[in-house]
């Protein structure tokens, strides 16, 4: 690991200042910032630990949305009383993350923010093309664990357990910039396809610093869902994983929303499969028929065909259980 | 780059160290506090080894930073021991046979007494989980399901035994 | 030595558990592993590694090299060019040719971390086409050949053939402690002190790499974080890389691998493909098997030729048929050599021979259990080679407590019901699968002559201390070989003590492998014992003492009178014991997402006698979950010849939630020359899980005949399951 200078701010407005200076990093839980840093993927000369920042450590209910501070762990959403009630998906997305001890570490923002774990990625000896190299390497390689959506120029599936779960809120992060500037901006614009900008995942800016996750309140929320298929049943990151949250009106579904995580390079809104939804009451075969409508559009690679199927199955699955 | 002062209190005693700031809690226990019970067993947070106690719980030393840890109260394998007295998942791991080559062990005592200080009667599924962050190759878990159950009953009989903070105040030098 | 009478006397210490010796160390944090120990002067090592799977080796150059750097190159070797094992194929060093992607070329030392790990090395080297396809390759490192009765005489007395091919992947060892050594120059030659298996091993391989004579390589175990076969051969190598340093530099370095180095560079598990042809009678009964054995050597032969033996040896199951060929080939190809891994190439061939019996079972619409009983093999039977089994033959007894144990009929039949409803419904299936294996203890054949292991018994005032080079890497060497000098000699436990295992201080006692350290080293030790005991007669150890001076007993193995093997013909007494294991593994699997749950699984093992019945019970609950994970999810993805998942994220360990309970059954059918009966244990339980597994996967529909079967492997057959059901 490249040697660091380690700076505490006091402030987000001031980690955001210190973080825009050449090669600054923002250190939260610093789980997957680390990993980059033993993997040499990431070589920062500044870290700068926003873990004196008062407050930042919060999960408050304001105007009725969840506010999540950038230093809530990923252990403190998935035991929140109110979050499992209402946001139930968040939590149980954030329970089902990595292993207790990281879930003690890694917050919910990191979660969001945390970089691919596509292997190719991951090889420092390997240059691939989110890397700044020529080609996407698992076109022609080892791609079992890649994306079956929107997968030509880099096939990377989308890391984080709780952005999926999160986007069923409609939410959003606020941020605060270097200059002082704060804005918001909603998950459906944070994250950036490979045909935008194959290098980045997300839209914020250098130094841009993340100081809360809002989640509004939704009918369906207590139901909501989140499954996810595993190799391995802890501190494994998915095959497969989405999100579903149902507005009933009777046994009739008033408004739904279905976002699929490890599937695509970013969180993946299944809007068709959702108005097919509506108005309908929710059985086996309406199920079916929605997850089936989610993968007309997908893309298989050479190798991971099978998700196709497994990711069907289990998103109807999943439709059941948030009714 | 230059090397930062930490005041660190590690197994109720304070240590004053000079390291490097990318040193983590792994490095210094082990490297400058010689503290070699904590191991490190992947270095990537996806073994358990380095398990210690941060404010009481369970978090991995390979990627926590050690300037993160000022202010906090760390505790390492070498305070589960009260003097020669072995804690009684430290028996019950021994007895049901829960160790074996003892490399993951010191990981999974620091998860499970984590566990039973905040648990003292956990479900079967709670210990699953509690322990699900650390790997043992050797013994298939099964013992140390036993261990556990054994060291939780036995706690739950005896007085609770609050670990005896030492006010000595031990300083000793960065070494790297 | 005639088998002993039985003995009168109950026995005291074998057959109880008290805690391990070195239990309370480890539980406390006190036992000091290699990265634990503290030298003056302590350098660290790193390992520059060849990139291409074949080539040359044309040059090297280095970026900017701090201050206090040492560089160890193939031209730094004063010996010989090669780690000495069986053949001397494998460099220390490349010095030209390069035969895998993980190759050590050159050697760094630095006392600093940061320092020698910011040192940029630029290897040149010239590609050439490598062979990664076992399949293709025709180079062979070894070949053997069994053959019983007379073949085609065996398939003219069938009424049906039955044919398949099996294959197994690469597994990796992952002990929780990386490979890691510390060598020390002395002023006439080398102390290690590593975390490995075989001190002797080591200390040989040096011996020949610095020209030295053996009493100035000194070979240390410190206590070591699991083995499994990964530290019988490797720690040669980073001993001598480490060797190779500590004598250049002339200060202490360590070599402590990360995790991905140790997973990229060391052996592992051969991959392999069996063929089988069976003919059989429609009773079931087997007239005749062809077994064709292919192992995946990888680029040097390392351990390969007895890997392929003791896996040809297995390949006929514990099933009698009186017209055997069993053919087996070790291939090379430029990938990093596989070696020594629990069950060492059993594993392997009892998963191809236990699938097929399933298969054989469906081909002829009988009952598989009762395939299993007709054809299991009985005392007075004879193995492939000839071999004829006693007494202590106990494959059915354990085929039939595990049936009992787990309620095999039943269960089957519920699941079956359960089954037909669940393809219906959608919902998740079961399946129940059974196993029958054996696992030969100790070396193979003349093996056991060849080492002539010794083992030695040191009075001490207070009572006894084991000399052996015997070590304790988990499974329980020491408080098990206490046990056994403490029941011989009629003593409390806690009157032996156990040597540290430095060649300086004990006798050969052989390799630490084979499951024969309880076996082998124990019997001899249990003679060492006996000689005490004669030697004292009735006086206290410290009244011999004070009248004789220092006594000190050495024994050597002794070949049982009875034992013969033809080494050129593959006939004879390839063992000198056998252990028996019937696995019964029930799973439940999701046809939704291919995810497999082992739900339940009984595991009954004969191992002569336990001598310490919850270590014995800790070895075979160990190597059953290796089992089950070695068929359904540890994949070791090769690509252009390197792991391609060489970290713990990617390659998929079994945590507590992947590991069911187990129900442990030990039977003893003891062996005339074992100690108190005793035969191994350490490596049978891995034998059964996979097949045990993969047959309950066949149950539920899957037909599986390669693993590991991971979900991306099932997925693709989930619906092939489904529609056989509607």
């Amino acid at each position: 690991m490249k040697r660091f200078e380690f700076v505490e701010a006091s402030s987000l407005a001031q980690a955001a200042k210190l973080a825009a200076q050449p090669n600054g990093a923002v250190r939260a839980g610093g789980i997957d910032l680390m990993d980059l840093q033993k993997e040499h993927l990431a070589e920062p000369d500044r870290v700068i630990s926003i873990r004196r920042v008062p407050g930042a450590a919060e999960i408050r209910e304001e105007g009725g949305a969840l506010v999540i501070g950038p230093l809530v762990t990923l252990a403190q959403l998935a035991s929140h009383p109110v979050a499992l009630a209402k946001w139930k998906a968040v939590a149980v997305a954030a329970g089902e993350a990595a292993s207790p001890q990281v879930r003690n570490q890694a917050t919910v923002i990191g979660n969001l923010l945390q970089r691919p774990r596509c292997w190719y990625f991951r090889n420092e000896l390997l240059q691939c093309a989110r890397k700044g190299g020529p080609d996407c390497l698992s076109q022609e390689g080892e791609n079992r664990y890649h994306a079956i959506f929107e997968n030509k120029d880099c096939a990377i599936v989308h890391a984080s357990n709780v952005s999926p779960a999160a986007m069923l809120f409609d939410g959003s992060v606020k941020t605060v910039k270097a200059d002082g500037s704060r804005r918001e901006i909603p998950l459906a614009k944070l994250f950036v396809k490979p045909e935008v900008d194959i290098t980045k995942e997300h839209v914020l800016e250098a130094g841009e610093v993340v100081e809360a996750l809002v989640l509004p309140a939704k009918a369906g929320g207590d139901h909501s869902s989140f499954l996810a298929a595993r190799e391995k049943s802890a501190f494994d990151w998915p095959l497969f994983s989405l999100a579903v949250r149902l507005e009933m009106s009777g046994n009739v579904v008033k408004a739904a929303q279905i976002v699929f995580g490890a599937a695509a390079p970013t969180p993946l809104r299944r809007e068709k499969a959702e108005a097919a939804l509506v108005g309908k009451a929710i059985d086996e075969a309406t199920a079916r028929a929605a997850a089936a409508l989610c993968f007309e559009d997908a893309t298989p690679m050479t190798q991971n065909g099978y998700k196709v199927a497994m990711g069907t199955a289990l998103t109807a699955r999943a439709i059941l259980a948030a009714v | 780059m230059r090397k930062i002062l930490l005041r660190l209190r590690v197994n109720g005693a304070h240590h004053e160290v000079a390291v490097r700031p990318s040193a983590t809690v792994l490095d210094v226990v082990r490297d400058t506090l010689h503290l070699t019970g904590t191991k490190r067993g992947c270095d990537m947070g996806t073994c358990g080894c380095c398990t210690v106690l941060v404010d009481g719980r369970a978090r991995l030393g390979c990627l926590t930073l050690a300037a993160e840890v000022e202010g906090c109260e760390v505790r390492t394998i070498e305070s589960l021991r009260e003097g020669e007295q072995l804690h009684p998942l430290q028996s019950a791991f021994a007895e049901c046979g829960a160790a074996q080559c003892g490399f993951c062990t010191p990981g999974f005592l620091m998860t499970c007494s984590a566990l039973l200080s905040r648990t003292p009667t956990p479900t079967p599924e709670q210990v699953k989980d509690a322990i699900s962050g650390n790997l043992c190759r050797c013994t298939g878990y099964t013992k140390m399901y036993e261990a556990i159950d054994r060291a939780a009953a036995q706690m739950r009989t005896e007085p609770a035994r609050e670990p005896e903070l030492s006010s000595r105040e031990a300083v000793s030098g960065g070494s790297r | 030595m005639p088998p002993r009478p039985r003995r009168p006397r109950p026995l005291s210490v074998v057959g109880t558990s008290p805690p391990r010796l070195e239990g309370a160390a480890k539980v406390a944090g006190t036992a000091r592993y290699v990265d634990d120990l503290e030298f003056p002067g302590l350098l660290l090592g790193r390992t520059i590694r060849s990139t291409v799977p074949r080539g040359e080796l044309l040059g090297w150059s280095m970026g900017r090299r701090p201050r206090g750097l040492h560089v160890v190159s193939a031209a730094d070797i004063p010996g010989r060019n090669a780690i000495a094992l069986l053949e001397p194929d494998q460099p220390c060093l490349v010095r030209r040719e390069i035969r895998h992607a993980a190759e050590p070329v050159l050697l760094l030392a630095h006392e600093d971390r940061d320092a020698l790990a910011s040192v940029a090395v630029e290897l040149r080297e010239r590609p050439r086409k490598a062979q990664l396809d076992v399949r293709a390759s025709r180079s062979f490192c070894k070949e053997i050949l069994i053959e019983k009765g007379n073949l085609s005489r065996g398939f003219a007395r069938a009424d049906r053939i039955v044919e398949g091919e099996y294959t197994t992947g690469h597994q990796e060892q992952l002990y929780v402690e990386t490979q890691g050594v510390i060598a020390v120059p002395e002023k006439d030659g080398v102390t290690i002190y590593g975390s490995l298996q075989c001190p002797y091993y080591v200390q040989k391989a040096l011996v020949e790499l610095l020209s030295l004579p053996p009493e100035r390589v000194r070979i240390i175990q410190v206590e070591t974080g699991g083995g499994f076969g990964g530290k019988e051969e490797y720690p040669s190598m980073i001993a001598g890389h480490a060797a190779l340093l500590a004598l250049k530099s002339g200060r202490p370095v360590k070599l402590v691998y990360d995790r991905s180095e140790d997973m990229l560079a060391t052996t592992k598990r051969h991959p392999s493909i069996v063929r089988h042809k069976t003919g059989v009678r429609r009773d079931g009964s087997l007239t005749a098997m062809q077994i064709d054995v292919l192992l995946d050597a990888g680029a040097y032969v390392t351990l390969s030729p007895v890997v392929l033996s003791r896996g040809v040896l297995h390949a006929a199951g514990p099933y009698r048929c009186e017209d055997v060929q069993i053919l087996g080939r070790a291939a090379m190809t430029n990938t990093p050599p596989n070696g020594a891994f629990r069950g060492f190439g059993a594993p392997q061939t009892q998963f191809a021979v236990e699938v097929h019996m399933e298969r054989i079972a469906e081909a002829l619409g009988i009952d598989p259990l009762e395939l299993r009983r007709r054809n299991a093999l009985r005392p007075g039977d004879t193995t492939a080679t000839g071999q004829r089994l006693g007494a202590d033959c106990s494959a059915l007894p354990c085929l039939e407590s595990a049936v009992r144990r787990s309620r095999f009929v039943a269960r089957r039949r519920a699941i079956e019901k359960h089954n037909a409803k669940a393809r219906v419904s959608g919902g998740p299936l079961r399946g129940i699968g059974l196993a029958l294996f054996f696992h030969g203890s100790g070396f193979t054949g003349a093996g056991e002559v060849k080492l002539a292991s010794r083992a030695a018994l040191e009075l001490t005032p207070t009572g006894a201390r084991i000399l052996v080079a015997s070590t304790e890497i988990g499974q329980g060497t020491r408080t098990i070989l206490s046990q056994i000098v403490a029941e011989e000699l009629g003593w409390p436990l806690s009157r032996i003590e156990v040597a540290d295992p430095d060649t300086r201080e004990v006798p050969d006692s052989g390799p630490t492998v084979a499951s024969r350290t309880c076996m082998i080293v124990g019997e001899i030790l249990r003679r060492c014992a006996q000689s005490l005991k004669r030697a004292l007669g009735r006086m206290t150890p410290r009244q011999y003492l004070a009248k004789n001076g220092p006594l000190v007993v050495t024994e050597q193995y002794d070949r049982p009178k009875s034992m013969h093997w033809d080494d050129v013909h593959y006939r004879g007494d390839a063992y000198g014991a056998y252990g028996y294991g019937c696995d019964v593994i029930e799973l439940e699997i999701d046809p939704v997402t291919a995810e497999v749950r082992p739900a339940e699984v009984t595991a009954v093992q004969d191992i002569g006698r336990a001598i310490h019945p919850v270590l014995a019970a800790g070895q075979i609950e160990g190597g059953t979950a290796q089992g089950i994970a070695f068929a359904l999810a540890e994949e070791v993805v090769m690509r252009d010849g390197r792991m391609a998942n060489a970290q713990l994220t990617n390659y998929a360990v079994p945590t507590p939630l992947d590991t069911p309970p187990m129900q442990v059954e030990i039977l003893e059918f003891p062996y005339g020359h074992g100690p108190f009966g005793a035969k191994g244990v350490g490596e049978m339980p891995i034998d059964g899980p996979s097949p045990a597994v993969v047959n309950a996967l066949r149950h539920a529909g899957l037909d599986i005949r390669d693993i590991p079967a991971v979900p991306e492997r099932i997925a693709g057959l989930v619906d092939s399951m489904r529609g056989a059901a509607t």
